[in-house]
């Protein structure tokens, strides 16, 4: 049974709203990430789906029950909270077991369910200690185990990796994913974190200034983004996004510097052109031919970033291969070569690229 | 620059002890200096408006001095300051002449650290005669004067007067007995509808031992200590009985409210008079200022009652006398007589009473102009001086001189709750007269006294 | 002394192994130096500590005459007739009455208005500082302010009574009333206090333990009991601690209300000690009441400390 959200809004004083006419629907057993920059209102949207926030409006549908007014524990749901909330007076198999012992299940079947959790996690030798005694992995696990161990089908985390380390962090997604899978979870999984949207998701929500920008699989949101905003906030370095001139129907000047021939016709005298920066080339150039100066160059092992400052104002990244020799101030040329990926946007933000078809619209 | 700085604060520490000790002495020097009088430290347990009253005394004694400078300090109740006396006598900080409430006249006498006011009154050729002789009794021990009686009180019976008209109660005689008092107490309660309480007897020690006094019983032998160092207490005794049956009999037929005991117990009971809540209660004279300025109501006062079928043996006067320590130069003692002297002179003793309510020792204060004033505007406030006039002084009616009487006093109060809320009084006495011969066995052993 | 044997065995290790260096290192002038840094301190624990005690120790020994100077040596006796002398034991008695409903009570209510007044309910500031009020209340004013409450004609209690035609309660006349109002009184005066101190614990708890056992199914009446009561305790072993202490040290109130009366029953060990020195100037049998009161109440403390402590910190 999916989970729909329809209409939902959140308004804290009159007129002030944290979260707008927010529809979507959860599969069910999907990983489901809410994305956003930090202010979003994404935690909020979580909260409101575990009924720790009242929705000012719409409804909320889990499993075919509007669950508006129900209190948490009537929702069938678990959740991992950012500061995994573990109670430092119980030991590690307490804390899993905290939810089973409250809905008075007998004790052999909270002894299985929380050794059972705890396996799965790799804790079991650890049942004993408190939560000071852990690391923040280890309490990240426990936090995990506790959801694991309820057995509701339906998991909500809010940014529970954000305490972790870059590395941890890696490990723990790939954990957290293989575990969604194994027990064919409902994930839903608020993070601020884009790499962890792509990696995970099964569909990503793309939430900014309280409202929805797109709903879709990693795949579409990367590609067929809706907007400006979307092309921006997925892909490092980001995507870069120029002003552009119709010159004739398929070319486009590009900053005042460069011409692009692109691979649909055009209606706008002025548009936008948003270019990743793995589909440029740059070139040294004299001074006659070039449009950009180099600013910096980053070295990431198997490729390098070239940071540019345009002539015509306006800074634009591109990715070269590790070999390419650039220096910073040189002079140099950038191009599109192929400008079959290149997105184009209307002066309002809104993706006009005609293979845009997929993609959700808000 | 290091160690400089670890320096500053014990320095500066040190600096500041020396400012504020030189600054202090300098202080003593300069009020030295304004005031060549010698001083004479005096101590007292007057609070509230007797402390005023008290002060128009000292600055009336200063004004009329060039030698002297009596400097009044307050120092709590009664029954604190007997411990700071004992335990500062021999120090700097001891007083020159100070006030000792009634019950601590033995412990005074038997420390041995007060001059006896005879010896001054013999250099002085002073008459006494004209002191209130029931007033010098108390402080006296084998024809001595040990301390001067100086704030003076008896007990009395206060009434409504007032309520009495309006229900039309007979008022009680001057010298009433328990049953007068039953008589008018239940009368108010059941003509009042049960509106004011007809009585109320604090549960205060003294009053149990005026009682005694009243029907001629000494509590403890040898005639109250009046002729050697009791040995043993007999609280239980008919009279006790007698007066705790008269309370309870008031008890049972509801007329009587319990204030219980203490300051507050003191308090309420006043509110609850001056508020039509009761009708009678037993009080010091030192109230009648309070109990006349703030009361709408006609007050009635008559003496202590007394036990039925006998007449008022009078009763021992409450209250302090000054006393003056040994351990200051023969100047200064002298200078704490003079201000005894002062103290009972006949206007200054009349003023004493118009302000406090507490008796005028001399008895040439009564011709005064401002006792007669008084009389005129509230005959009643005649009634105490009468009762202590018409009581002849004798081992009943004299206090009781006994060391450990705070305690003994505690024991009562604990015999008489005991028996106001119910309890058996044989019993309760028993309890009463087995702790208080233990204390006194124990305090003459400790002192050495045979 | 609160050690346990694991933790003693450690430590007697480690000072075998470092002893060698530490002799070396406190040579003569170690020894003056240290002594220039703990003498303050023992001088003055000596002066305002010890000697107080091992004085009035020396003294419960004797008979004091009314001066207070030890005259005959009775050795044990002393504390022979307090043990068995009935209004003693009545005394630790009623003190001890006190001082467990002073705490539970104390406790208790302080716990419930707390945790009242940190849910998020309109108004709730005014109910915190009603409710914290009392501790800026002198314990004189207090005093007072319950007198006039429980004046038998003029007091709001007897008035309320007489309105309703009810038979009026004779609060500090009566010995079981009187303990009850002096119970009040303290507990009134200990709220403001307690209150505070508890609610500054239970805010201090995080949201986020509450929302998670919310989610997990945890009733609000389970939340208390198995969140915020285990994650204050610290806080309430420390104001219990300090509760017990403090009622076994009551003595303004007792003064100023009931005088320890009405047949002692309000005659706390404190009050006592007081009125046999001060009053009645028997400072033997109040320096071996007093002896005995430090008795008990380090017996307490050791009580506290051995079997609470353990549990509160996690």
């Amino acid at each position: 049974m999916p989970t729909i959200l329809k209409n939902v809004s959140k308004e804290y004083a009159q007129g002030k709203k944290v979260l707008d006419n927010v529809s979507a629907e959860i599969k069910t057993g999907e990983f489901f990430v809410i994305v956003g920059p930090s202010g979003c209102g994404k935690s909020t949207l979580l909260r409101m789906i575990a009924g720790l926030t009242e929705i000012s409006d719409g409804t909320i549908k889990i499993e075919d029950r509007v669950v508006n007014d129900l209190p948490p524990k009537d929702r069938n749901l678990t959740m991992v909270f950012q500061s995994y909330a573990l109670f430092p007076f119980l030991s590690v198999w307490d804390n899993v077991a905290f939810g089973l012992k409250a809905r008075q299940n007998d004790a052999a079947k909270i002894k299985e369910r929380v050794d059972n959790a705890l396996k799965m996690v790799n804790l079991e030798e650890f049942s004993d200690r408190k939560p000071r005694e852990l690391s923040g992995g280890q309490r990240q696990r426990v936090a995990l185990a506790r959801a694991v161990a309820s057995d509701a089908k339906i998991c909500l985390m809010d940014e529970p990796l954000s305490n972790l380390d870059a590395q941890l962090r890696i490990k723990m997604h790939q954990e957290i994913y293989a575990l969604q899978r194994k027990l064919g979870l409902t994930l839903i999984y608020v993070t601020h974190d884009q790499v962890e949207a792509m990696t995970m998701a099964d569909h990503i929500m793309v939430l900014n200034d309280s409202k929805i920008q797109q709903v879709g699989t990693p795949t579409e949101i990367y590609n067929h983004p809706a907007n400006e905003f979307v092309a921006s906030f997925f892909g490092v370095p980001p995507i870069n996004l120029m002003n552009a001139k119709k010159v004739s129907e398929n070319i486009a000047l590009v900053n005042k510097d460069f011409e692009v021939e692109l691979a649909q016709t055009i209606e706008e005298e002025n548009f936008r052109i948003g270019i990743r920066p793995n589909q440029l080339q740059v070139n040294k150039a004299d001074e006659l031919h070039a449009n950009a100066t180099i600013k910096a160059v980053e070295f990431l092992g198997d490729e390098k970033i070239v940071h540019t400052e345009m002539n015509h104002g306006g800074v634009i990244s591109v990715i070269v291969a590790s070999e390419a020799v650039f220096d910073p101030f040189e002079s140099i040329e950038i191009t599109c070569d192929d400008s079959s990926k290149a997105l184009l946007f209307d002066l309002d933000g809104n993706n006009i690229t005609e293979t845009q078809g997929v993609a959700y619209n808000a | 620059m290091k160690y400089t700085k670890k320096l500053i604060l014990p320095l500066v520490l040190v600096l500041g002890i020396l400012a504020v000790a030189i600054f202090t002495s300098i202080n003593a020097v300069r009020s030295q200096a304004s005031d060549k009088r010698t001083e004479i430290v005096f101590w007292h347990e007057m609070g509230g408006p007797s402390e005023d009253a008290l002060e128009k005394v000292v600055d009336g004694f200063n004004k009329s001095q060039t030698k002297y400078k009596v400097v009044p300090k307050y120092q709590g109740s009664y029954d604190e300051a007997i411990q700071k006396i004992l335990q500062t006598h021999g120090t700097s900080t001891s007083p020159a002449v100070f006030q000792a409430f009634d019950i601590s006249a033995a412990q005074m006498i038997h420390s041995g650290f007060t001059t006896p006011v005879q010896k001054f009154i013999d250099q002085d050729h002073y008459d006494v005669s004209k002191i209130a002789p029931g007033a010098r009794a108390f402080y006296s021990s084998n024809g001595v004067q040990q301390g001067m009686p100086f704030n003076t009180s008896q007990p009395v019976l206060y009434y409504n007067a007032t309520l009495l008209e309006k229900y039309g109660i007979e008022k009680p005689p001057v010298s009433p007995s328990y049953s007068d008092i039953t008589r008018v107490a239940q009368q108010l309660y059941e003509k009042s509808g049960h509106k004011t309480k007809g009585m109320t007897v604090q549960v205060y020690g003294w009053l149990l031992e005026q009682a005694l006094a009243n029907s001629k019983t000494s509590l403890a032998n040898n005639n109250d200590g009046h002729t050697g160092n009791p040995t043993k207490v007999d609280l239980n005794n008919p009279q006790t009985v007698e007066f705790l049956k008269w309370i309870r009999e008031n008890i049972k037929s509801g007329d009587f409210i319990d204030y219980g005991s203490g300051a507050s117990a003191g308090a309420n009971q006043t509110a609850g008079f001056l508020s039509d809540k009761v009708g009678i209660f037993i009080q010091s004279s030192a109230s009648i200022g309070q109990l006349t300025a703030n009361n709408t109501n006609k007050l009635g006062i008559t003496y202590f009652p007394h036990p039925d079928g006998q007449k008022a043996n009078g009763v021992a006067i409450g209250g302090a006398a000054l006393w003056i320590s040994n351990d200051k130069p023969k100047d200064i003692q002298k200078g704490a007589y003079e201000f005894i002297k002062y103290s009972l002179k006949p206007e200054v003793q009349a003023q004493w009473q118009k302000d406090t309510g507490y008796l005028a020792l001399n008895k040439d204060s009564q011709k005064s102009k401002i006792l007669k004033d008084l009389y005129k505007k509230s005959p009643e406030s005649k009634v105490p001086g009468q009762q202590l006039a018409t009581a002849k002084p004798n081992n009943f009616n004299s206090g009781i001189l006994m060391e450990g009487m705070q305690l003994t006093r505690q024991l009562e109060e604990v015999a008489m709750e005991t028996v106001y809320n119910g309890g058996d009084i044989g019993k309760a006495l028993d309890i009463a007269d087995k702790s208080i011969n233990e204390n006194l066995q124990t305090s003459n052993r400790a002192n050495g006294y045979k | 002394m609160l050690k346990t044997p694991a933790t003693s065995e450690v430590a007697s290790e480690k000072k075998s192994v470092s002893k060698k260096k530490f002799v070396f290192r406190l040579n003569a002038n170690d020894k003056y130096f240290s002594m220039f840094f703990l003498g303050p301190s023992l001088l003055l624990l000596g002066l305002f500590v010890f000697y107080p005690l091992f004085k009035t120790l020396y003294i419960s020994m004797f008979l004091t005459d009314t001066f207070g100077n030890t005259t005959v040596f009775t050795g044990l006796q002393n504390y022979v007739n307090l043990i068995s002398s009935a209004d003693f034991m009545n005394s630790l008695f009623v003190t001890l009455i006190y001082v467990l409903a002073v705490t539970v009570l104390t406790i208790t209510m302080g716990l419930l208005l707390a945790n009242l007044a940190s849910k998020k309910l309109p108004g709730i500031g005014i109910f915190r500082t009603l409710y914290s009020m009392t501790m800026g209340v002198s314990v004189a004013v207090a005093a007072i302010f319950w007198l006039f409450m429980f004046n038998p004609s003029t007091g709001f209690f007897a008035l309320v009574s007489n309105a309703l035609k009810l038979t009026p309660i004779n609060w500090l006349t009566d010995p079981k009333n009187a303990m009850l109002a002096v119970i009040i009184t303290t507990v009134w005066m200990n709220l403001g206090f307690t209150f505070l101190i508890l609610l500054g614990s239970i805010e201090s708890v995080p949201r986020s333990l509450y929302e998670a056992a919310e989610v997990e199914g945890a009733s609000s009446s389970r939340q208390f009991f198995k969140i915020t009561l285990p994650m204050i305790s610290p806080t309430l072993f420390f104001v219990s601690t300090i509760t017990i202490i403090d009622a076994f040290k009551s003595f303004g109130l007792i003064d100023l209300i009931t005088k320890g009366g009405p047949t002692n029953a309000t005659n706390m060990l404190v009050y006592r000690i007081y009125k046999d020195a001060f009053y009645s100037g028997n400072y033997a049998k109040s320096s071996t009441e007093a002896i005995i009161l430090t008795v008990i109440i380090a017996f307490f403390t050791l009580i506290q400390f051995k079997f609470l402590e353990k549990k509160v910190n996690y």
